[in-house]
């Protein structure tokens, strides 16, 4: 298994205690690709955030290739994010005062990549994602899609072993949110990437393999969804 | 730290990304070590052009002056005028060993100087030979007087810089030349150029020195003497020798040795504390203002950094998830931080050199400029500047670093 939790358990501590993971059993095997389901609230954020190190659990066991992932120090946790897992996040979050390149270079200079070295990667992955034309511009002057992809070149470079995907289309129409996920789709079959995507969405979750419906903490049904048939909304395009 | 091409590229952006901030920000670095380095030249200068005035004469120095008594002693009533003479000399000599030159001076103030038609007021001075010890002339031309002159009693004199300009305004040597200083002619046999301001009865400027025997025959002088000088031995505080002087003179001129009023004795190592004080103050005030107008640049740079990382939040959470070390956003905000304090400050550096030689120029080029004066700032000064300038830069940027280190990526994300 890539992905191994075993009764992860996490509260928030602001005034009120929150419990809000209440004993997440969740096994992702390599080459799946997973989505995430659950409503505001239901605890898919923060799941989320502790599968990609951004967060500590409190109780329970997270593994990462076999590797235990608890009670990491800020330095390893940093270098574990750089090297097992590329984030897609809602708002692209592209830095807005460097270039497409510059941006998918990023990951790479925290790495110690050399300038050249990174350069011609983040150039050959724009490339395939086809905005090599668009490797000098900046965020601001691109589409939203546009920007997804560059953030998904950017997920890419490292080439991890998993890819975090916050409501990758949330902040899309239903047309480019149907092209990325078919982006999506098309990297996990053809490249075996491993993707988790985080949604609300019934039609996202439906381009996915595998659903997993979390609600108040607790994993519910996990559905197979290899037929793409899960949701009456998702047979044609995604609904907005 | 990564050293790459990028992470300075990143730092320049990231100023000049916002320019009237940046620009507004430095220029509370570039004013203070404008003014540190400014002051610090300029306190140079002024303690140089004001020490100019008490060039070419002897540190270790005191001057007897006779003067009325203030004290009733043995019977006498106070204010009882005294006189000193020649046998003082040796007195002084034996009494107290510890003084190197004892030598007398009497002067006659304006006496008119001609040669040909030009005239000048002058006052002539007596001397011995050994007088150039107290008052160090800065010969221009020809020699001072000397042994032989004194011994022979020759009409010679050496005359001070504004009687040469006077009476020869066409310049040259004039050793040689007669000229009529009171009712006597003396032959010129050098011209004393130094520039001190402080002088024994009157300017070297505007003085007529000749030998004392002559002078004494010439005004009827008597045993009189109007003045007597001595410097101390190496090592000798004439502070010290003040008393003791004050003792040899009461008991052979018959006052009170607990008189100060009957014996004036001027003391130019006093002087030169004072002005040492003066000075010692003066820096203590450059450093001052100098320190605490760079403090207020550099806060003014910390406070900065700190709205700018808050500005960037976002931008630090998204770096440290895709995996930036708290030590790389350390190193970032404080490279920030050192390169606008360095950049600002080395504009105020070149200023504040460039302002000094602007004014080393116009002050070194008054008409009556003397030795030239130095206020440029030392080669190390400045690079002890760029140090400081570092040092600070890294103090400015560590409040700010500490709360970017402390963003976390989930905070950063949202934000959003």
């Amino acid at each position: 298994m890539l992905i191994e939790l075993k009764d992860v358990n996490k509260t928030y501590n602001n005034g009120q205690p929150l419990h809000v993971l209440k004993g997440i059993n969740l096994s992702i095997d390599k080459g799946e690709f997973v989505s995430i389901m659950g409503a505001s609230g239901s605890g898919k954020s923060t799941l989320l955030n502790i599968i990609g190190i951004l967060d500590n659990y409190d109780t329970g066991e997270y593994y990462i290739d076999g590797r235990l992932i608890k009670g990491l120090s800020e330095k390893q946790a940093a270098d574990y994010r750089n090297r097992l897992i590329g984030f897609i996040f809602q708002s692209f979050n592209l830095i807005g005062f460097k270039t497409a390149v510059e941006n998918v270079e990023l990951p790479l200079f925290y790495q110690g990549v050399s300038r050249s070295r990174r350069h011609a990667l983040a150039m050959d992955y724009l490339d395939r994602l086809g905005l090599a034309d668009w490797a000098g511009h900046y965020p601001n002057e691109m589409s939203g899609g546009q920007k997804q992809r560059v953030a998904i070149a950017r997920a890419l470079i490292t080439n991890p072993k998993i890819i975090l995907a916050d409501e990758p289309t949330g902040a899309l129409d239903s047309k480019t949110s149907e092209e990325v996920m078919q982006l999506l789709g098309k990297l996990n079959r053809e490249e075996g990437v491993t993707i988790i995507v985080v949604t609300h969405e019934s039609g996202v979750a439906n381009c996915t393999d595998k659903i997993v419906h979390i609600k108040d903490g607790i994993i519910g049904r996990i559905e197979d969804n290899r037929e793409h048939r899960a949701s009456m909304f998702g047979t044609d395009t995604i609904m907005k | 730290m990564r050293f790459d091409v990028d992470t300075y590229r990143e730092i320049a952006d990231s100023l000049v990304r916002n320019k009237s901030r940046s620009l507004l920000t430095g220029f509370g670095v570039f004013w203070g070590i404008f003014m540190l380095l400014f002051l610090i030249g300029g306190g140079k200068g002024l303690k140089q052009l004001i020490t100019a005035n008490f060039e070419g004469f002897a540190t270790n120095t005191a001057i007897v002056v006779p003067l009325n008594t203030s004290k009733p002693w043995k019977g006498m009533k106070e204010g009882r005028s005294w006189q000193m003479t020649y046998t003082d000399i040796d007195r002084f000599r034996i009494m107290i060993p510890e003084l190197e030159t004892v030598t007398p001076v009497i002067s006659k103030w304006g006496q008119e100087a001609v040669n040909g038609t030009n005239t000048i007021d002058a006052n002539v001075k007596g001397v011995y030979a050994d007088y150039c010890k107290i008052e160090e002339p800065s010969l221009k031309y020809g020699r001072y007087i000397n042994e032989a002159d004194v011994a022979q009693e020759r009409k010679v004199c050496v005359i001070g810089k504004r009687i040469y300009t006077s009476l020869f305004p066409a310049g040259g040597d004039p050793c040689g030349t007669m000229i009529k200083v009171g009712p006597v002619y003396y032959q010129v046999i050098g011209v004393d150029y130094s520039a001190g301001n402080i002088s024994i009865n009157g300017s070297a400027d505007e003085a007529v020195v000749v030998p004392l025997p002559v002078m004494q025959k010439i005004y009827h002088f008597g045993n009189n003497i109007g003045l007597l000088c001595t410097t101390g031995r190496s090592g000798v505080k004439m502070s010290q020798m003040e008393d003791r002087m004050r003792q040899v003179m009461a008991r052979e001129h018959n006052f009170d040795p607990t008189d100060k009023n009957a014996m004036l004795v001027i003391n130019t190592e006093q002087l030169f504390s004072i002005m040492d004080n003066l000075f010692t103050g003066l820096n203590f005030l450059i450093w001052l203002v100098g320190l605490g107008t760079i403090l207020a640049g550099v806060i003014g740079v910390s406070n900065i950094m700190m709205v700018t990382v808050k500005e960037r939040t976002t931008e630090i959470g998204i770096r440290r998830a895709i995996g930036a070390t708290p030590r790389d956003i350390l190193s970032q905000i404080i490279m920030e931080s050192i390169s606008l304090t360095i950049v600002a400050g080395s504009f105020g550096i070149v200023f504040a050199v460039q302002l000094l030689r602007l004014l080393e120029k116009i002050v070194n080029s008054r008409p009556d400029a003397t030795a030239p004066v130095d206020f440029q700032i030392a080669f190390w000064t400045a690079i002890a500047a760029v140090a400081l300038l570092t040092v600070l830069g890294v103090v400015a940027g560590l409040a700010p670093a500490s709360r970017a280190m402390a963003i976390k990526p989930v905070d950063a994300m949202r934000d959003e």
